[in-house]
């Protein structure tokens, strides 16, 4: 079940009314990011920077270890007598791999929760949705079990919704 | 952002602020206390004595101006940037600032005992031989340096320091506080349009104020990034200074507080953020150095690596960045006002145990002990310094109550 709210602040409200009634499986759509909106959906908070902190970590490990293979155990040069674990210049290259893997970890791993890329979606049936990505702010409300289509519509139009519509499918 | 996040400041964040009074005179007696100990201390005694006490003030001196003229900058770097969210705190961050005054008298001391610190204040072959100078080193200092290491010049810059410190920082409060009183947009105007183009002179005068308090220790040891380090490590502890403020004199965190734990998550980023910036430059430094490795640049490091100050060294890096570098990574952390002040206080602490290890290698390679006057310096300077803090935030208002962006800033949000 989906339905089109004016304006972002409706939209916003409405989610969190609906969550406090006890809808689950729902998901907003919006042309531009929505201020309060995942604090309304009642989201846990994101695994991202766990992931950017354990990528990050990895990088410098790996930095370290290769370099220090390299230099000091594979193929020792001595250059005007300095150490073989001249471990300080290693650390310019620890600190960026840290951070491409961070930046990696931070890509592929919204990616990955987001499950992107996603060609097909249930709700991309609906004509009017198209509005989500010029002027419609949207709401998706899955009908499941006592939740009818017919509540959560009714409840939609309650709130404000402008347009109700029920989209069948599954998601992949 | 709904409506039940709006905050309307009470009656009493409207007048004048009348909390602190009783730290501010305590602060205020314990400092002057402490302050003459430590005065008197460079004057009597040993010649080997008042050298050590002299170095005791200049390490106390360093820590609190870098705290207040760090703050000054980042006072006008929100202004550069427009921010909004900072109106909320900035009245915390304009009287830190302003601050430079207590400290411009507070360098009386220091300017006079400036033949017990630097070498470069003396002359002659035999003089100079009883600072460890040899012959070569002796003709460098007088041929290449002397044009810009000499008495008469130094106070000159000093008054140039001095100066456009007091000035920026008078200019900013004033035309914040005649807000107070006026309101409109006439004065936050002035304050943008004012803000940038100073920017510029506070980074040089700060630049060169580390090269003559604590570079010019080590005459003969150059390196252009000392500057950036001092202020790095100035602004790390004025943003812990300005944390402290602000949990303290809007009592965040408690029902009804202007000031949220959004704003407070947002100088906690910052601190992080320095964090880190303190150890890239601290290393960026140290990387030239160690890659070149030249027998006029190693020195300063070698000292600091050898047996004596090492163990040093490795606390400094775990306790100024390791340390404080991960407990800040934590947003809950950033979020809490006793954690976070918890930390801003441990921030102050290292780094003044940072002020120890830049200072006192240079004349005591033999390791490091602490005498009474690191501590009554420390708590001299800082007591009044923080007492002429608290009598500038009771001449007025806590929040710049007439500020067009004032109501914004309080309904701040993190995204």
């Amino acid at each position: 079940m989906i339905g089109e709210f004016s304006t972002p602040h409706a939209l916003v409200d409405a989610t969190r009314t609906m969550r406090e009634r006890g809808f689950t499986h729902m998901d907003t759509y919006s042309p531009y990011p929505l201020h309060g909106g995942s604090e309304a959906l009642g989201l846990p908070r994101s695994k991202v920077p766990l992931l950017a902190l354990i990528g990050g970590l990895t990088g410098v490990a790996t930095a370290f270890t290769f370099q220090t293979w390299m230099n000091t155990i594979d193929y020792p040069l001595n250059v005007g007598g300095r150490p073989t674990f001249s471990w300080p210049m290693w650390v310019p290259i620890m600190f960026e791999l840290g951070v491409l893997l961070a930046a990696f970890s931070i890509f592929f791993g919204l990616l990955g929760l987001s499950r992107l890329p996603q060609p097909y979606h249930p709700v991309f049936e609906s004509e009017a949705f198209r509005s989500a990505s010029t002027h419609g702010y949207w709401l998706s409300v899955e009908a499941k079990g006592e939740q009818s289509s017919e509540r959560i519509s009714q409840e939609l139009g309650a709130l404000g919704a402008t347009h109700t519509e029920v989209v069948k499918g599954e998601r992949e | 952002m709904s409506a039940a996040q709006t905050v309307t400041p009470r009656p009493a964040e409207l007048g004048r602020f009348d909390g602190g009074g009783q730290l501010m005179r305590l602060a205020g007696a314990v400092g002057v206390v402490s302050l003459l100990a430590s005065v008197v201390a460079m004057f009597v005694g040993s010649k080997e004595w008042q050298e050590r006490a002299a170095h005791s003030y200049l390490m106390a001196f360093a820590y609190w101006v870098a705290i207040a003229v760090a703050t000054l900058i980042f006072l006008a770097i929100f202004h550069t940037a427009k921010a909004k969210w900072v109106t909320a705190v900035r009245r915390p961050l304009e009287v830190v600032a302003s601050s430079v005054v207590a400290l411009a008298v507070l360098s009386i001391p220091l300017y006079l005992v400036l033949d017990k610190l630097y070498v470069w204040t003396h002359h002659g072959a035999e003089e100079l031989a009883l600072w460890g100078v040899n012959e070569v080193q002796a003709h460098h200092l007088h041929f290449k340096q002397e044009g810009y290491l000499n008495k008469p010049f130094f106070f000159v810059r000093q008054a140039i320091y001095w100066g456009s410190w007091i000035l920026v920082s008078h200019l900013l409060t004033k035309w914040s506080r005649n807000q107070d009183a006026e309101g409109g947009l006439k004065d936050i105007v002035k304050m943008r349009k004012f803000a940038p183009g100073v920017l510029p002179l506070l980074a040089l005068t700060i630049t060169f104020a580390a090269f003559d308090w604590l570079m010019s220790l080590t005459p003969l040891w150059q390196s252009t990034i000392y500057g950036v380090y001092y202020f790095a490590g100035g602004l790390l502890s004025g943003i812990a200074v300005w944390i402290l403020f602000t949990v303290n004199v809007f009592h965040v965190g408690h029902p009804g507080a202007p000031v949220k734990e959004d704003h407070l998550h947002n100088q906690g980023k910052f601190l992080l953020a320095f964090t880190a910036f303190w150890a890239y430059i601290a290393f960026s430094q140290f990387l030239l150095v160690w890659a070149a490795n030249l027998p006029e640049e190693a020195p300063f490091y070698s000292i600091r690596m050898g047996p004596a100050w090492a163990p040093f060294s490795i606390a400094l890096i775990l306790l100024h960045f390791v340390l404080p570098f991960f407990l800040l990574l934590s947003r809950d952390l950033k979020r809490k006002p006793r954690a976070i002040g918890a930390v801003a206080a441990y921030i102050l602490f290292a780094q003044y145990v940072d002020m120890l290890w830049l200072v006192l290698p240079n004349r005591y390679p033999g390791g490091l002990h602490l005498v009474w006057t690191d501590l009554t310096a420390l708590v001299g300077v800082g007591g009044i310094t923080l007492a002429y803090t608290l009598w500038r935030l009771r001449a007025g208002a806590a929040l710049p109550v007439k500020d067009p962006y004032l109501p914004e800033a309080l309904r701040y949000v993190q995204p």
